[in-house]
């Protein structure tokens, strides 16, 4: 025990080494995001800036349409998130609660999907968006994103499920209450941190997906912020500057992946 | 099972009984859909893997599997697919080893613990485009203060054009995919940690163990599981990384970057060479099959 409290300090040095390490690009980013044009693009480079520019926050928005790009992410994500999670509750609630042919091959199914890599079907699926006429549309990205958030939203929220009791649902359905009214009124307030998990996953997930965006959208009018900050580093002669400002911002909208990972490790063990 | 309660009443012919005509009525929205979107395309590249095609991916002559024996007799793509197997190898094995190391360092109970471990989250929480962006500024050659920062503290005189070269680009760009991947791995090593009983190790102490023994016969058994799905998973995501590499080199400089998906998506949507692409499709589909079947022989180990 006392040579374990004599190793304290040195875990905590390692810890504290290691974390800084790992944390390298974030120093980085927010000196250049505080810093103007002139002073990101001198040879050699500094860390500290001079002059504090916070006009990149203000240019971002106005001179380029990041406004755009966020408003498209934001319609994107929330349409993928309703479109999940009013799929994904009555599956979750069939498979925790019913008894059926094939359930085990089912739930395999999901779990296998969920595995797949989105770049399988990219090929075939941009061609089947096309020939719906979706090409460029929210409507097509929301389909397509919703394939790859359903698998697991399901999966986890029937996790919740399980674990409510069934009398409590028998009671309802004995006062008379039919099966979504028990669903609806029962089942979902007490797997709310289930379902909360579900939303903020699809959410996070869509917010974030890139390769779909990439091969699905050509004008600016439906380019999500991933895709933008992309086509921002190839287009206009890069300006770091507020490329790392523009991250900061995007930063700010997926603070919550701690919370979802705290769901997908509950899920895991 | 709870589950078993409501129904057992009605066990016998219960496959059209009013429960599970239900079950299949609630079922059917999500798995129209996962078969028109997911299991329909696959369905669909398989059959234009075995199809000549013109430009826009129109099937123009059934050529049977001549599309597979050509990309088996290209030395690229031979390149491409030992370049996937370690790339994948070699990034989780550093993550595994990197996430073991934190999580262990974090399992010791101090003050500002907490802290520590929101601000392990923090390349986890930013998406991986932005951090792939964030990275390609920390790796530039003229303006990045990373190579400014290493040449000014005299720890490497003359580093590297990270991005530039073959060999630089390729370990620049499995660090940035290591360096996204290690707060999962660390979380997840912790929280199965955090499982393991303390009376293990006291029992362990008084019989003389020392900590590497401890680590050696108790912390790791107890995490076996853990371990093993997050590897198996993280394996899985390593080999799937499409973001990391197109958004820093897009496969270059030369092709020295490109692993087998990033070489299905350049194959189809930059030079159109559809029935390549999906043939490409088609073998990385079998190999993550048989990853997912593993996985889900584990999970279902456990699970059931």
């Amino acid at each position: 025990m006392k040579r374990q409290k004599r190793m304290k300090p040195v875990l905590i040095f390692w810890t504290v080494i290691i974390i800084l390490f790992l944390l390298f690009p974030f120093f980085i980013m927010v000196a250049t995001m505080l810093k103007s044009g002139k002073e990101v693009y001198t040879i050699p480079p500094y860390w500290i800036p001079k002059k504090i520019a916070l006009s990149n926050f203000i240019t971002i928005w106005t001179q380029y349409p990041f406004a755009r790009y966020f408003l498209n992410s934001f319609i994107i994500a929330a349409g993928t998130t309703i479109l999940t999670t009013l799929l994904c509750i009555p599956a979750a609630y069939a498979v925790s609660r019913f008894r059926f042919y094939g359930k085990r091959l089912l739930l395999y199914m999901y779990l296998v999907v969920q595995m797949f890599s989105p770049i399988i079907v990219v090929i075939t699926l941009f061609k089947i968006i096309a020939r719906m006429q979706l090409l460029d549309t929210y409507v097509g990205l929301i389909l397509v994103n919703t394939v790859f958030t359903l698998a697991f939203s399901t999966w986890m929220l029937n996790g919740y499920f399980k674990t409510i009791p069934v009398d409590i649902e028998e009671a309802a359905l004995i006062d008379g209450c039919t099966r979504s009214q028990t669903i609806i009124k029962i089942m979902l307030p007490i797997a709310a941190p289930g379902l909360v998990t579900v939303i903020i996953y699809s959410f996070i997930a869509s917010w974030n997906e890139f390769m779909f965006a990439l091969t699905l959208v050509q004008s600016v009018g439906k380019t999500p912020l991933t895709l933008g900050l992309y086509n921002f580093v190839g287009r206009y002669t890069t300006q770091w500057e507020f490329l790392t400002a523009a991250h900061h911002r995007e930063g700010a909208g997926s603070r919550h992946r701690g919370r979802c990972g705290k769901g997908l490790i509950l899920t895991l063990s | 099972m709870v589950e078993s309660k409501l129904i057992l009443h009605r066990r016998k012919g219960y496959f059209w009984s009013t429960e599970s005509k239900l079950a299949y009525l609630f079922l059917l929205p999500a798995t129209v859909f996962l078969l028109a979107f997911m299991i329909y395309p696959i369905i669909n590249v398989i059959i234009m893997s075995l199809y000549k095609t013109n430009k826009i991916g129109k099937l123009v002559e059934f050529t049977g599997s001549t599309n597979f024996s050509d990309l088996f007799q290209q030395k690229d793509f031979w390149v491409v697919m030992l370049r996937s197997v370690y790339w994948t190898g070699l990034a989780v094995a550093v993550k595994t080893l990197f996430g073991l190391i934190l999580a262990l360092l974090l399992n010791v109970e101090y003050k500002g613990r907490k802290v520590a471990r929101t601000l392990i989250i923090i390349p986890w929480a930013s998406s991986v485009p932005v951090s792939a962006l964030l990275w390609r500024w920390v790796y530039h050659p003229e303006f990045g203060l990373l190579t400014h920062s290493l040449r000014v503290t005299g720890i490497w005189k003359n580093p590297p054009v990270w991005l530039g070269q073959p060999v630089s680009a390729f370990f620049s760009v499995i660090w940035v995919d290591i360096w996204i991947g290690i707060p999962f791995m660390t979380l997840v090593f912790l929280a199965g940690m955090q499982a393991v009983s303390k009376d293990l190790y006291e029992a362990a102490v008084v019989d003389g163990a020392n900590t590497f023994q401890k680590f050696i016969y108790i912390t790791l058994p107890g995490i076996r599981d853990v371990l093993l799905i997050a590897t198996l998973l993280s394996t899985l995501w390593t080999f799937n990384d499409f973001n990391t590499i197109y958004l820093m080199t897009r496969g270059g400089p030369a092709g020295s970057t490109h692993i087998l998906i990033t070489y299905i998506y350049e194959h189809t949507f930059a030079w159109w060479k559809w029935n390549y692409g999906a043939a490409m499709a088609v073998i990385t589909f079998i190999i993550l099959s048989i990853i997912a079947l593993i996985y889900a022989k584990v999970y279902f180990r456990r699970e059931m």
